[in-house]
């Protein structure tokens, strides 16, 4: 029987195939008890599958999936319903019936054959109703509320189940921003107060990590990032898995990160994984003389990172044009400690270190000191300046750092073609 | 609770559950089986009816002499009762019986199938009764007019044909959707086997045309008390699966989620859907609309709970039926017009006006 240890929810390697296609490969999970965890992963990736072989409903091809340490394939359908609640993504009932009632239909489960609702399950339908902010409805047809109404009465059917593990696909499809906030916190609520395991598929990232405990991202059946928000939310990932290029920033007054979309990565004949073979290579600029080195390192296959840049930069726009992820910095301010600290992870990720032959002036120069902190971790090439050109505006600071980089190692390179060959040194790709 | 008031938009329909109107159905139907017997081929005084029939139900201990007072002589009154008791009484529980049958039937599968035109005969297991009694005639199993494998037949036929859907159902394919076409082309494949039957056999298409217009032509109780038990038996056990039904309104999954062995309790429920429907039409023949238009008529009027539709669907079914026989004979007397023809006559317009109010009120609602 159940053992109060067990975890609420353990999959153990599975793998679940629709006729050839496969939905989920080799997927471990463990889910501790009283977890908030969001189900993450671009259309397709396996989100609804885990969903759907956690409620027993697929036979996974391969591996077991567990229930409070038993095979839920090997519960009865009662068992299952007083131990996992579902929030289905759509639902298309029929007859109308009074919310009142429609939410009763949670308490099946809990009822012997033939026997009616008590004065128990009633109250604990009203109780739900009230919890989803819907006790006025009560006696409103299922079918004449709105969508978002449908959507939290579904969640009160769920409540009323009374079962220790709670499972949410795109709970918050059909919500305004405010209804989106309410279902989540109170579902964090119940997770936090009564102990119940929670596990949502949630296409918003922002709201995953703002309500989860913990993020297990999904590609292509494959789990390919867990834990934390503040951990698994990268660029890099978001690049990886959504072919998505944006800005991560960080809530300044909860910490938690969240994301400003900038655009897709430009079209890969076979997705955007492939763009990662090469690189990322980091290309530090400003003033439109990073721009012909971008160009070249992605014509020849190269994923680039940019920045900081300012915005409004040309070095900027062509950046993003060749779906570069980027550390941006409004006009004319000096770059600050949120910025410097995505170009440190820029420059952490890059595999090798470009730095163009840009003007350097107060605002920017911590460019070039977090560019000296790679050195020796990282390949830097640096672009001769044309001599009798002015670049330096910071009293020679610049200069300074400027030698360092070369006394320290780093290469010096005479445009892009030569930039290229170096790199091929590197990286062991011909270049056409 | 709230205070409905505070709720502007709240319908003036509610949805919900009107479990008294039962009691409505039962009390109306329960008049209708009393004075129904009042009408019949030969004519009898509507007192002496009336009086045959108290005499009957306490014993004889209600007037003992019922045809007292009339010209009937004393001698005579033995034959009379035969006729109101044995003859109406009989077909007119017939009726009551395999409109209850039929009722339940239709609203079981418009609830399994979530379909609001489901019908007994839609899953071909009218089609399997009719190939069960061309059979019979065709082959001249059996003779004599008491033939009592005629019905039987009709009964395994039905039985067979809704045999071959559940077996449908209990594969890995067993959908809603694959059900319900495996029943439409079952349903064709056999009326083209009958029709292919009576192309070798003309002689015997008249005794089968006149099972599929479907007829109530009682002799005796002995019917009654078959159909009473298939009913009942079966009639039971759907009512008892009312939340069930309610829940697989919400999808296979979702049921699933909340407890419901959807799989297994849709092939229960056909399985006795089955049970039912074969009782009724094996000695009545094909009787449309009963099944199709009476869990309408109780889901308009008592709410859309199937712990009500399903009593309720036999209820109204019986009651239609009864009706049905009513009405055609006070419009054609002393003819007895097979009552399939009538119920279709009258079910198709009826069915029609339905459809067509509740389009216009979910049009306006919707607007």
């Amino acid at each position: 029987m159940t053992d109060s240890q067990a975890f609420p929810l353990r999959l153990r390697s599975v793998t679940v195939r629709y006729g050839g296609r496969t939905a989920l490969q080799d997927v471990d999970l463990e889910v501790p008890r009283g977890q908030f965890l969001a189900l993450a992963g671009p259309n397709g990736s396996g989100k609804s599958t885990l969903l759907r072989a956690a409620l027993g409903f697929l036979a996974p091809a391969h591996g077991s999936v567990e229930l409070f340490g038993d095979d839920v394939r090997g519960l009865s359908f009662a068992e299952r319903a007083r131990r996992v609640a579902w929030v289905p993504q759509d639902e298309n009932t029929r007859d109308d019936v009074p919310l009142g009632e429609y939410v009763l239909y949670g308490r099946y489960a809990h009822l012997s054959w033939l026997q009616g609702e008590t004065p128990v399950d009633r109250e604990a339908a009203t109780r739900a109703l009230a919890a989803v902010g819907l006790s006025h409805r009560a006696t409103d047809g299922i079918l004449s509320v709105s969508g978002g109404e449908r959507q939290r009465a579904i969640l009160a059917r769920a409540l009323v189940q009374d079962s220790p593990l709670l499972l949410l696909d795109e709970p918050t499809t059909h919500l305004d921003i405010g209804h989106q906030l309410d279902l989540l916190g109170r579902v964090r609520e119940l997770s936090r107060e009564r102990g119940v395991t929670v596990v949502a598929a949630l296409h918003d990232l922002n709201l995953a990590a703002r309500f989860a405990d913990r993020i297990v991202v999904l590609f292509r059946g494959r789990r390919v990032a867990d834990g934390p928000p503040t951990e698994v939310l990268s660029e890099e990932l978001l690049a990886r898995v959504w072919g998505v290029v944006a800005d991560l920033r960080r809530d300044p007054r909860t910490g938690v990160p969240y994301l400003l979309p900038h655009h897709l990565l430009p079209p890969a004949a076979s997705g955007p994984a492939p763009l990662l073979e090469k690189g990322p290579v980091h290309v530090v600029g400003g003033g439109g003389a990073g721009a012909a080195y971008l160009r070249a390192l992605s014509e020849a296959g190269f994923r680039v990172t940019a920045g900081a840049l300012h915005l409004l930069d040309s070095d900027l726009e062509t950046a993003e044009s060749l779906g570069a992820v980027t550390a941006v910095e409004v006009p004319f301010a000096p770059i600050g400690p949120e910025v410097r600290a995505r170009l440190k992870a820029l420059l952490g990720a890059a595999r090798a270190i470009v730095v163009a032959p840009f003007p350097v002036g107060p605002s920017n120069l911590p460019n070039l000191e977090e560019v000296r902190s790679s050195l020796g971790h990282t390949p830097i090439f640096l672009v001769r300046r044309a001599s009798g050109v002015e670049w330096d505006f910071t009293g020679g600071r610049a200069s300074a750092i400027d030698e360092e980089l070369r006394l320290g190692g780093a290469r010096v390179v005479e445009g892009p073609a030569d930039l290229l060959s170096a790199l091929a040194g590197i990286f062991g790709t011909p270049i056409a | 609770m709230d205070d409905p008031a505070r709720s502007p938009s709240a319908p003036n329909r509610i949805p919900g559950r009107r479990p008294w109107f039962l009691g409505l159905f039962v009390l109306a139907l329960a008049l209708g089986v009393f004075f129904s017997p009042l009408l019949g081929t030969v004519a009898v005084a509507p007192e002496t009816v009336l009086r045959i029939l108290l005499h009957q139900i306490s014993a004889g201990a209600l007037f003992p002499n019922p045809c007292a007072g009339t010209a009937v002589p004393p001698s005579g009154c033995t034959g009379l009762i035969e006729i109101v008791w044995d003859a109406r009484l009989s077909e007119v529980m017939l009726a009551v019986l395999v409109g209850a049958g039929l009722g339940i039937s239709g609203g079981t599968l418009q609830g399994v199938f979530r379909n609001p035109l489901a019908d007994p005969f839609l899953l071909g297991i009218s089609s399997g009764g009719t190939l069960g009694t061309a059979l019979v005639v065709v082959l001249r199993i059996g003779v004599g007019e008491q033939n009592l494998l005629l019905p039987l037949f009709a009964f395994v036929g039905a039985i067979a044909t809704s045999l071959v859907i559940l077996a449908a159902a209990r594969s890995r394919f067993g959908s809603v959707e694959t059900l319900l076409l495996t029943g439409v082309a079952l349903s064709s494949f056999l009326s083209a086997v009958l029709s292919l039957l009576l192309v070798y056999s003309p002689s015997g298409s008249l005794q089968v045309n006149f099972w599929l217009l479907g007829n109530l032509g009682s002799l005796d109780w002995t019917q009654d008390g078959i159909v009473f038990g298939a009913v009942l038996l079966a009639g039971t056990f759907l009512v008892s699966y009312g939340r069930e039904v309610n829940l697989l309104q919400l999808g296979s999954d979702v049921a699933q989620s909340l407890g419901v062995d959807s799989r297994k309790v849709r092939v229960r429920l056909l399985l006795l859907a089955s049970v039912a429907t074969a009782a009724a039409v094996a000695f009545t023949g094909v009787i449309g609309f009963v099944g199709l238009v009476s869990p309408h008529v109780v889901r308009r009027v008592a709410g859309n709970d199937y712990r009500v539709v399903l009593p309720g669907s036999a209820l109204v079914g019986a009651g239609f039926l009864l009706a049905a026989r009513d009405v055609s004979l006070v419009a054609f007397p002393g003819t007895l017009l097979p009552i399939g023809i009538f119920t279709s006559f009258v079910g198709a317009p009826f069915f029609a006006y339905l459809l067509f109010r509740r389009r216009s009120a979910s049009t306006m609602g919707a607007g």
